[in-house]
């Protein structure tokens, strides 16, 4: 029995202000006019509803993008999903805002590159930094759940407590501090922004701390980036088991990542019921339960708990999108992940960013 | 943050609310959901940013006659700080 997903990530547009040098929306980029409408996006909403989703994540992209942004945000509370907005604020401006609240907005997760304007400036392509700590106190004063998402690599962890108590003034109830996650733009420039293991040591040092002293008044929320972790992550909680994405034309993926894996055909929320992609799609069910599984996995206690890790990342790394994901100090593949900690911590000169292209 | 004292009036978090999966009782947060059910459901019903802890525990003495008013009391305080530390109440 396939249980029904909790979470419906929408990536609604994949414009975006940000050129992100870790951008995590794929390589190639869908275009504005493929994009679904607002009257499918609701519909799909109620539909994900139905199916027992409780979560809807908007994201794009910037979702602020999208002119019809409240009316989404209005049909997901409609269809009784909490409403989770995912932004860089850039495009939201303070009576725009208020709206988005009034329609129904139950969260707001707004990211951050980083505590000081110029290398925000740097990672992003553009400039923003200093619109969203205006934005943040905007978003203090309204009756609205408030995350910082910072987004942490070797560029920026010297500062790391400097960072936290940044965002600490931003007054969040929730920070989220997310190593960059290698796919998509920050594969291509993983060098430059894999953390050495002193930065990661003195990184989780710091995040102890600040848990300590923030203690009931900001949560914050750090995993040992899976470079660093002895065991892979349990990628979306499991391949088609807690998590469906819609991409803006409406292909429903299993993960952000997945359309990297070859052969895999994504079925669309205009051609099917969402019910129907979630139970019968031959993309959801590739790697569903243990069938795929290669040893070590095979036999390995720990399939039940991260299920063989990120199928993805295995497929970037080894080319097999079934292999045991590299991260995984017991895979057959995990030099892959030494070298590039070595390279990482060999003190090699910067290579060039590679700033996220808006279209390829 | 300190346990809640006997005027502190709980509350729902920001952006955190009550809702039903399937057949039970949730409350939704932005990481999640949990699921409520008997003691803890019947003081999160309680917690409407009205009543104070000292009134939410003698509403709940009252109705368990039989029960240790010192323990209903440390349940109600403990409870309540597990989930201000979640950012899920406020007091």
């Amino acid at each position: 029995m396939i249980p029904n997903p909790l979470a419906l990530i929408s990536e609604v547009t994949h414009r975006c202000p940000l050129h992100c040098v870790y951008c995590s929306n794929p390589l190639q980029l869908i275009a504005t006019k493929a994009e679904l409408s607002t009257e499918e996006w609701v519909r799909v909403f109620q539909e994900a509803s139905r199916l027992g989703v409780l979560h809807l994540h908007l994201t794009g992209g910037e979702p602020a993008a999208r002119a019809d942004l409240k009316d989404l945000i209005a049909g997901g509370r409609r269809a009784g999903l909490y409403t989770n907005l995912i932004t860089s604020g850039i495009g939201v401006s303070e009576a725009r805002l208020a709206g988005l609240v009034e329609a129904g907005l139950d969260h707001i997760q707004l990211s951050f590159q980083d505590s000081r304007d110029e290398p925000a400036k740097w990672i992003a392509g553009a400039k923003g930094h200093a619109y969203k700590i205006a934005l943040a106190d905007k978003i203090r004063q309204l009756p609205v759940a408030f995350t910082v998402n910072l987004v942490v690599h070797r560029q920026n962890l010297d500062h790391i407590e400097e960072m936290i108590e940044f965002v600490e003034q931003l007054q969040p109830e929730r920070v989220e501090i997310a190593h960059a996650q290698y796919y998509g733009w920050a594969l291509k420039n993983r060098d430059t922004l894999l953390p050495t293991p002193k930065q990661l040591e003195n990184c989780l040092r710091a995040v102890e701390k600040a848990q300590l002293r923030l203690a009931g008044k900001v949560r914050i929320d750090s995993v040992v980036p899976d470079y660093y972790a002895r065991y892979p992550k349990a990628c979306m909680g499991g391949w088609g088991r807690r998590l469906m994405l819609i991409d803006p034309s409406g292909q429903a993926l299993p993960c952000h990542a997945a359309g990297v894996i070859p052969g895999l055909q994504f079925d669309n929320v205009r051609e099917h019921p969402l019910e129907w992609i979630w139970r019968e799609s031959a993309a959801f069910q590739r790697f569903r339960g243990e069938q795929w599984m290669p040893e070590p996995c095979k036999s390995c206690d720990r399939r039940t708990e991260d299920f063989g890790g990120c199928r993805c990342q295995a497929f970037l790394l080894t080319g097999d999108p079934c292999a045991t994901d590299p991260v995984c100090s017991l895979s057959p593949d995990h030099r892959l992940i030494e070298m590039a900690r070595s390279a990482a911590n060999s003190g090699t000169a910067q290579v060039p960013w590679s700033y996220r292209t808006s279209m390829g | 943050m300190p346990s809640p004292s006997p005027t502190s009036q709980p509350r729902l978090a920001p952006g955190c609310r009550w809702s039903t999966h399937g057949e039970q009782q949730v409350v939704l947060f932005p990481e999640g959901m949990i699921r409520v059910q008997g003691t803890g459901q019947n003081i999160l019903e309680l917690c409407d940013g009205q009543r104070t802890v000292q009134e939410i525990i003698e509403t709940l003495s009252g109705r368990y006659g039989a029960a240790d008013p010192v323990k209903i009391t440390e349940d109600v305080s403990s409870f309540l700080e597990a989930l201000q530390r979640k950012r899920i109440v406020d007091y």
